[in-house]
């Protein structure tokens, strides 16, 4: 890619914030074919002890991954994710993703993400992203 | 029923998923913040989103040379081991209760429009403890060529 960002080195951050609008659940479902209806059917999630519907946790890792992607300006550099769920989002929760560079070790590079709602409640836990400069 | 060890080691697939363009793009459009729809929506892309990863035009310029998936589209093609083992009788998991707990993935490949992928999947955990079940497979997927595309580590559990 020619837009590439200059060499990442440790200490740089990069940052995204996604809200989960009304209808994301139903659009991720869509594109990814998780209909399951703890995200789609209010009804459902509560019966299942949720206060509602909440949002597929893998669409959290794919903002996760697109933060990284678009901070390497390549998605085909993203070379590794691994995320632990720790808190539901909810419809109209804010996620604010903050990455920083932990280690560059010759090409390759590590990140960690930290993802919070409004309420500056982790929604991630110990998410690691592994990338190519 | 309490899951035990004894299913570790259970495959499942392979499991073959055909990749088209029309899809990477809904799906990248959705993660981004769009809608995954070219009709009622219009058909801006949302912004910021990597112009290879929906501009068929500035995808032929890239080094790829067309249109390529988010990495995390392996969510899609691989996911079949892990919905099979949930789904499997004989582990009689209450999907009601299900959670996804972690996810981990190793990106090996690009994946382009008109790719073959097939992806197996093996059982490497699945214990009972503190009243959850505990459920980890193990996914790998390859192309049409041969090469490994991803490997995956999907886990979830399910709350009491």
């Amino acid at each position: 890619m020619t837009d590439s960002p200059k060499a990442p080195k440790v200490g740089d951050t990069f940052t995204l914030v996604r809200e989960c609008d009304r209808y994301r659940p139903v659009y991720y479902a869509a594109a990814s074919g998780d209909f399951n209806p703890i995200h789609l059917d209010p009804e459902f999630a509560r019966a299942a002890g949720l206060p509602g519907v909440i949002l597929q946790g893998l669409c959290t890792l794919g903002w996760a991954v697109d933060a990284f992607q678009r901070y390497l300006g390549d998605p085909g550099k993203v070379r590794g994710v691994r995320v632990r769920f720790s808190r539901p989002i909810a419809v109209d929760d804010v996620i604010t993703f903050t990455g920083t560079v932990t280690q560059v070790d010759g090409e390759r590079l590590t990140a960690q993400i930290d993802a919070v709602n409004q309420r500056g409640e982790p929604v991630l836990k110990g998410a690691v992203l592994e990338g190519v400069a | 029923m309490a899951l035990s060890p004894s299913f570790v080691g259970r495959k499942y697939g392979p499991f073959t998923y055909e990749v088209g363009v029309e899809k990477l793009r809904e799906f990248a459009y959705a993660v981004a913040g769009g809608v995954p729809s070219l009709a009622f929506a219009g058909n801006s892309p949302p912004d910021g989103l990597l112009p290879v990863l929906h501009d068929k035009a500035a995808a032929a310029q890239s080094a790829y040379g067309a249109i390529v998936a988010m990495p995390n589209f392996a969510v899609v093609y691989a996911i079949g081991p892990f919905s099979a083992a949930i789904m499997d009788p004989e582990l009689g998991l209450n999907v009601m209760m299900l959670v996804h707990g972690e996810q981990e993935f190793e990106f090996l490949e690009v994946v382009r429009a008109g790719d073959v992928l097939t992806t197996t999947g093996t059982i490497t955990r699945a214990v009972s403890k503190a009243g959850k079940d505990f459920l980890t497979v193990q996914t790998e997927s390859t192309n049409q060529h041969g090469r490994l595309v991803a490997r995956g580590t999907w886990t979830a559990v399910i709350r009491g």
